[in-house]
């Protein structure tokens, strides 16, 4: 409807009185609310016996006429003014939080490091707020590891899920079938993941833009299927159980048995141990993460992905060649996935092919746009709103998907480039370390 | 005289109907620089990209050959690998700068191949081992030593993108430069350029020939380039080269005269030529 | 010989459908150039809206199903393209020239939220409609194996053909087709002629919305089971049917649509049921790596 009212604007008004303005776009408002609301809330489909029923709760069109309506005239009266659209106001608003952001950015994340080193012991942390924590930081790893894909190389990968069902696959696997280790397997499951990135990569990293986003989004579903239904091996919907918990040198965190971690160091059992253990394996998976990928970025490799990400027939001119830089990214991004898969699979003891759907990729790319593309602090920052939130809602029950979405759909809408947009270049030569400008980054086409 | 550095011969490209360049052939002298001129469409840019590996010829065959009597046969090999294994480098008619990253940056970003070596392919460098940080030591002190000489330094840590438009053409030449090549192509390096930056170009060029050593194929529109700096000129005219030679040679053509500069316009032509005088 | 015929026909059918939403998806990406993730969801709840209104339709004692068809259309048609305008007016619009990912990510978000808001309102529970429209036609009958037309596969067939016939001329000969096609090109110099580009992308993603949710309603009526999950395979299979004709040609997507329903209908036929989808991805894969415009897509010169 502001279709209506900017052509209305354009023409030759002299007398405009602004709550009459304001009522009609209300009125207008409010009646694409209805007719949003008609069919979907206002008539609910309840099964009965004879088949389906309908109950009808048409007071639910009203009340959605009602608030879009209301709603709409007070913003349009009270903040919108005249012509300033919502729009322009939420991206002033972005650009003086982006000021904000870039100093804070300095001190963040020491306080992020201090404080998550910090955390289990806090008095008010308990089983939950360590579920919670570990929930966290495997969706930080995770992020980390996209952003190599999507931030640095600018390669959209919609299916960065299947490299974390490898790895946890690969866990699960070899540790129920060969009794391997959580530490032998963890390296392994992250080259098995780099491999499976590579297989995939090969011939599709040849696509530009959006091709590749659909078949690196049909390759995870694919991945998906097969363990869904190749019952020998995974075990199909029923997935794997029993998977081994990771020990400390050998030592177990159990109540009862030999070689148990609280035996051995002569204190009481506590369920909780191996909650602080699993807490500091994945910090530390973590961290390596974050030093591996923030050093690739200063190495050659880590300049060609960016530059690729830049301009790509540039860089093919200055004789780098783009296949293999292309699949690099995508496999060292596959490995921190596969690391972070395995960690999953021993963490949960459980897995099976529902916790490896498509919106686990979205939350792992939403994470990674919405913490700012290329910015390794934005994408923890993201990861502990997003998932931290996520969980924080959980009192909401059906609505904290609902309010997911919604969330997201407003966070991009304010701030397109996400939460941290500057770049920090890779070498200086002057003394100054100064910030690029987002407007000057590019966001790459494959 | 010794070997050319580029051999073009019967190049012929065709897109579906269009034939772009049509059986062209020429030599480049080694540290000269040969310029390709002609109007509009005349298939230059083409010219360029065949040679630099963007498009593949329909037909013809192009020769590099280093000073060491290596030779390439450049419509056999992947853009990429002409740079890397031949030595030729190019800039664009429209700018292709990584924009986000900064002037130094994009000067690393052109020594990717002999940093990626001496990284151990980078993964080897993630522990950042001495011998690594002496070899990008080394690799700043080129890029420091074009920066100075294409007169950007004071901008090294800016976003290129951020860099005035006459900057940015001479940072393009620097980063070309970077990959240390035999043969520099530059696809109008002066559009756009001021008269006294399209001078500084001028001495730039002419450096990179004498002081360098390296051979330089030039696109060009700006005859006050043209004709003061190069050694040898060809000349395009749909595709097909209508006369070559010195600029003297080539400013007293007739058919160049008539097909570049239009015979209508007699005025314009007199007025060219006494520019160059 | 007469099971693949059977199975030509089905196969056709379950194009079809794939064929209408995929257009919805072509349409979007031709013009702003972006995947609209929440497609897939707003057939879903053309499907919703479809059989919400066919039973109250049928409830107020209309029986001729002809005239209840076409009334549950046209209000369907309706109530989906207003989705399609508010998630491209809240969603998009206000990413309109910025960053590339971001309307991909609020087209996610929007997905999610569709799909909890028809949970919430709905309920989780598979809903399902005894069929409405039945018999059909013997093609042939040889040694007691039949090849059957049904008459729902019909007019599947038939409004698909209607609708893309129209489409196909509202693209070519009209002012809105050729603004489309404008601002396909280059959305600031449209809007520089004159071209109204907002209200353009907005017919856009209203017409693709009315395509959805003819396709939800054939849905609903041939397999008769609609949850609030279904959008988002559906969307996917679409998506990958108008990339595989060539994303941004009309006849790509239709022809992609039949493809993708052809190679699952004939995968589960003759090989396994589980693995369609595979069948299916691949397909694209492959063709994507030797065509990487698509089947109709226009192939792109790369400019250096």
């Amino acid at each position: 409807m502001s279709e209506t009212t900017r052509a209305g604007a354009a023409a030759p008004s002299p007398v405009r009185n602004p709550v009459v303005e304001a009522l009609k776009e209300a009125l207008m408002a409010g009646l694409l609310a209805a007719t949003l609301a008609s069919f979907i809330l206002g008539v609910k489909t309840v099964d009965a016996p004879g088949g389906l029923q309908l109950e009808y709760r048409w007071h639910w069109v009203l009340i959605a006429f009602g608030v879009v309506a209301v709603g709409r005239f007070l913003l349009r009266l009270l903040w919108w003014r005249r012509d300033a659209a919502l729009p322009g106001a939420a991206a002033a608003i972005g650009r003086s939080a982006g000021q904000l952001a870039q100093p804070l950015g300095k001190f963040a994340g020491p306080a992020l490091l201090a404080a998550a080193f910090l955390l289990p012991f806090m008095p008010f942390i308990g089983r939950y707020e360590m579920d919670i924590a570990i929930l966290v930081l495997t969706y930080v790893l995770l992020g980390w590891g996209l952003n190599v894909v999507v931030g640095y190389a600018g390669l959209l990968d919609l299916g960065y899920v299947a490299f974390y069902a490898v790895g946890a696959y690969a866990y699960a696997l070899l540790a129920t079938h060969f009794g391997l280790g959580f530490w032998t397997v963890l390296p392994l499951a992250g080259i098995l993941a780099a491999i499976w990135g590579m297989i995939l990569g090969f011939p599709v990293l040849r696509l530009r833009g959006d091709y590749l986003a659909i078949v690196t989004l049909a390759f995870g579903e694919i991945i998906r299927v097969v363990l869904l239904n190749w019952q020998e091996v995974t075990g199909g919907p029923d997935g794997i159980s029993g998977i081994p918990r990771p020990t400390f040198f050998g030592l177990e965190f159990k109540r009862f048995g030999e070689n148990t971690f609280h035996q051995f160091f002569g204190i009481e059992f506590s369920p909780m141990h191996r909650l602080y253990f699993l807490y500091f394996i994945i910090l530390v998976l973590a961290l390596i993460t974050y030093m591996v990928t923030n050093r690739l970025r200063r190495l050659p490799v880590g300049r060609a992905w960016e530059a690729m990400r830049e301009d790509e027939i540039a860089c093919r001119s200055l004789g780098i060649n783009p296949t293999n830089t292309k699949l690099t990214a995508f496999a060292i991004g596959a490995f921190f996935g596969g690391l972070g898969g395995s960690f999953f699979a021993t963490r949960q003891g459980f897995i099976s092919p529902e916790s490896f759907t498509f919106i686990e990729s979205a939350i792992i790319l939403a994470i990674v746009v919405l913490g700012g593309l290329g910015s390794q602090i934005g994408v923890a920052i993201a990861a502990i709103v997003m998932i931290g939130g996520f969980e924080v809602f959980r009192g909401l029950e059906e609505y904290r998907m609902l309010l997911f979405g919604l969330l997201m759909v407003v966070i991009m809408v304010w701030r397109p480039r996400g939460l941290v947009s500057h770049r920090m270049p890779t070498i200086f030569l002057g003394k100054e370390r100064k910030a690029v400008s987002a407007e000057m980054v590019g966001e790459g086409s494959g | 005289m010794s070997t050319p550095v580029l051999t073009v011969e019967h190049m012929t490209m065709r897109f579906g109907g269009l034939v772009a360049v049509d059986d062209l052939s020429f030599t480049a002298g080694r540290r000269q620089i040969t310029s390709i001129i002609g109007p509009n469409g005349a298939g230059k840019t083409t010219v360029f990209n065949c040679i630099t590996g963007f498009y593949k010829p329909t037909t013809g065959r192009l020769t590099l050959t280093h000073e060491n009597g290596d030779a390439f046969l450049l419509e056999r090999l992947d853009d990429f690998r002409i740079n890397h294994l031949a030595k030729v480098a190019r800039t664009f008619q429209n700018i292709r700068l990584f924009g986000g990253m900064t002037v130094l940056e994009n000067l690393m970003v052109a020594q990717h191949n002999p940093l990626m070596l001496a990284s151990g392919y980078s993964l080897a460098a993630v522990l950042w081992p001495a011998s690594y940080r002496r070899k990008e030591k080394e690799a700043v002190e080129l890029a420091r030593y074009w920066l100075e000489k294409t007169g950007l330094i004071h901008r090294a840590d800016e976003a290129a993108g951020s860099l005035p438009y006459g900057e940015q053409r001479r940072l393009e030449i620097a980063r070309a430069m970077c990959t240390r090549p035999v043969l520099l192509c530059l696809d109008e390096p002066a559009a756009g350029l001021n008269p006294k930056e399209s001078e500084e170009l001028n001495e730039l060029l002419v450096s990179i020939r004498d002081d360098e050593g390296i051979s330089i194929l030039l696109i060009e529109h700006d005859m006050g380039v043209v004709m003061k700096i190069s050694d040898h000129i060809v000349v395009l005219d749909y595709g097909r080269k209508i006369a070559e030679g010195t600029p003297e040679e080539v400013r007293n053509d007739p058919a160049v005269i008539a097909a570049y500069l239009g015979v209508s316009d007699e005025d314009e032509v007199q007025e060219v030529i006494h520019e160059q005088h | 010989m007469e099971y693949f015929l059977q199975q030509l026909i089905n196969g056709l059918t379950l194009g079809s459908i794939y064929g209408l939403i995929a257009i919805g998806y072509t349409m979007v990406y031709g013009i702003i150039g972006m995947i609209n993730f929440a497609h897939g969801d707003i057939f879903m709840i053309g499907a919703f809206v479809s059989l919400i209104v066919f039973l109250i339709v049928i409830g107020l004692g209309v029986t001729w199903i002809p005239l209840v068809l076409l009334i549950v259309l046209l209000v369907a048609m309706l109530v989906t393209s207003a989705y399609g305008w508010t998630v491209e007016r809240l969603a998009y619009r206000p990413l309109r020239g910025s960053f590339r990912l971001a309307p991909l990510i609020t087209a996610i978000g929007m997905s999610i939220f569709l799909q909890n808001y028809v949970q919430i309102a709905q309920g989780a529970r598979v809903k399902s409609l005894p069929p409405v429209i039945t018999g059909g036609y013997t093609l042939m009958e040889v040694d007691g194996f039949t090849v059957q037309i049904s008459n729902i596969q019909i007019i599947i067939m038939i409004v698909t053909v209607v609708l893309m016939a129209i489409f196909a001329y509202i693209i070519a000969r009209t002012p809105l087709g050729r603004a489309q096609r404008a601002t396909e090109q280059d959305a600031v110099m449209a809007s520089l002629l004159g071209i109204n580009v907002d209200r353009t992308i907005s017919l856009t993603f209203v017409i693709g919305a009315a395509l959805a949710s003819v396709a939800g309603l054939m849905f609903v009526l041939y397999y008769g089971v609609i949850d609030f999950y279904i959008g988002f395979i559906a969307g996917i299979k679409a998506f990958t049917a108008a990339v595989l004709g060539g994303i941004g040609s009309l006849p790509g997507a239709m022809l992609g649509g039949l493809i993708i329903g052809l190679i699952e209908t004939f995968w589960s036929a003759y090989f396994s049921i589980e693995y369609k989808d595979v069948a299916a991805f691949s397909i694209l894969a492959i063709v994507l790596i030797f065509l990487p415009s698509g089947l109709l897509g226009k192939p792109s010169v790369e400019k250096v």
